[in-house]
């Protein structure tokens, strides 16, 4: 039988990983920031491939073309480059403390941790049932559009169809919220 | 629009916290006790859908993108505070699940983009909404986008002030490369999102809904 995971250590990985994150965002020298990646890596071995592949995914992208973008503007409004370093600084925080944040959230029983704030834990499931619920019923209805079409919807088709399923995406997610706020208050939350 | 981590150094990011951690324990007492059990399903459906719809990124020219913020209508419908509270919530499962945001600087997030800009959006529309309904409720989500944006620009202006080498961009071509933007592309939409939703919500009728 698997055990269950311990909540109270779950609270104190949550309480290390805050402090963490907050400490590496206050570093701006890449090499202190590259040994800092480099203990992450080390500490948290298991499901490194995993980790770093979800951070190449999520977070470098975004910081790199926003640095891109902000580095582009510098240039098209003062005429002059930013220097380099800083950039790379930002990337490199933003890289280890996403690949930190991914790392123990693998580790953790969010909803367990969570357990001593009953309401925010209730808001938090029927707002992730929520998405979830949304995410597979927008999907369910674009390849209803797509099937019903003999081309690719363009954004004015989605737009025509997105009015009329809009409403009744919404309502049957506010019902389904509903029974499972009705079922967690039933159970003491 | 919403900051990532590592954009702010804890000089800011740790006031901004110390900030929203009272707004978010009063917004959570007055809004989710025991007694919201009719109005919880529909903020969190409201919630859940801000979430999706600020997964919805809007290309802007320039290369960027933006995107909606969609809790206007729940500082409408709720008030500033269940906004906050809200926003709060997309914003820590934005960091915590997908990688976008962050934690560091999910206090400077919600300020901006839960607090300042609903509040400024509840404001418009409670002086407006007695000359034209739907031009208020455009005017809110306008308004709200314009106010998160400034609060956003201000933050990184700050940080810039604070140490140019922590973040290297002038506060002038943060406050272009986002307001131009915001003034142009998202803030339509956001105003366009409001009156549509709440349209919505009244013609499905729901408990625990009072506007």
């Amino acid at each position: 039988m698997a055990s269950r995971p311990d909540p109270r250590a779950g609270r104190r990985l949550l309480a290390a990983w805050l402090v963490a994150i907050f400490a590496l965002s206050a570093l701006h020298d890449p090499r202190w920031l590259a040994g800092a990646g480099l203990a992450a890596v080390l500490l948290f071995h298991r499901g490194l491939w995993r980790t770093l592949g979800r951070t190449l995914r999520s977070v470098v992208p975004v910081t790199v073309g926003l640095s891109a973008a902000s580095m582009g503007w510098n240039r098209l409004v003062t005429g002059d480059w930013p220097p380099l370093q800083p950039f790379q600084a930002l990337a490199l925080r933003a890289a280890v403390i996403g690949f930190l944040t991914f790392a123990v959230l693998d580790r953790l029983a969010l909803l367990p941790a969570l357990a001593p704030f009953p309401a925010l834990t209730r808001l938090l499931v029927v707002t992730l049932a929520q998405i979830h619920a949304l995410r597979l019923l927008s999907t369910e209805s674009l390849q209803g559009l797509r099937s019903r079409l003999p081309r690719r919807p363009g954004p004015l088709d989605l737009l025509r169809g997105a009015g009329g399923i809009t409403a009744m995406l919404f309502t049957l997610a506010t019902r389904n919220a509903r029974d499972i706020s009705d079922a967690m208050r039933s159970r003491g939350f | 629009m919403h900051l990532p981590d590592g954009f702010l150094s804890p000089q800011i990011s740790l006031p901004a916290w110390a900030v929203a951690v009272p707004f978010w324990a009063w917004g959570a007492r007055r809004h989710f006790g025991r007694e919201a059990a009719e109005s919880l399903p529909v903020m969190g459906s409201l919630t859940a859908l801000a979430f999706v719809i600020q997964t919805i990124l809007i290309p802007v020219p320039g290369g960027t993108s933006t995107h909606l913020t969609g809790v206007t209508l729940l500082a409408i419908l709720y008030g500033p505070l269940a906004a906050m509270v809200c926003e709060g919530l997309v914003l820590l499962i934005q960091a915590l699940f997908f990688g976008a945001g962050g934690v560091t600087v999910l206090g400077v997030n919600a300020l901006a983009m839960g607090l300042l800009g609903p509040l400024a959006g509840w404001l418009a529309w409670k002086l407006l909404r007695g000359l034209s309904e739907k031009a208020a409720l455009f005017a809110a989500g306008w308004l709200s986008m314009q106010v998160s944006t400034l609060a956003v620009v201000g933050a990184l202006a700050l940080q810039h002030w604070l140490d140019p080498l922590y973040f290297p961009v002038a506060p002038a071509v943060t406050l272009v490369a986002m307001g131009v933007p915001s003034l142009t592309v998202a803030g339509v939409v956001e105003g366009l999102y409001a009156v549509f939703a709440l349209s919505l919500v009244r013609k499905a009728n729901f408990r625990g809904v009072e506007a």
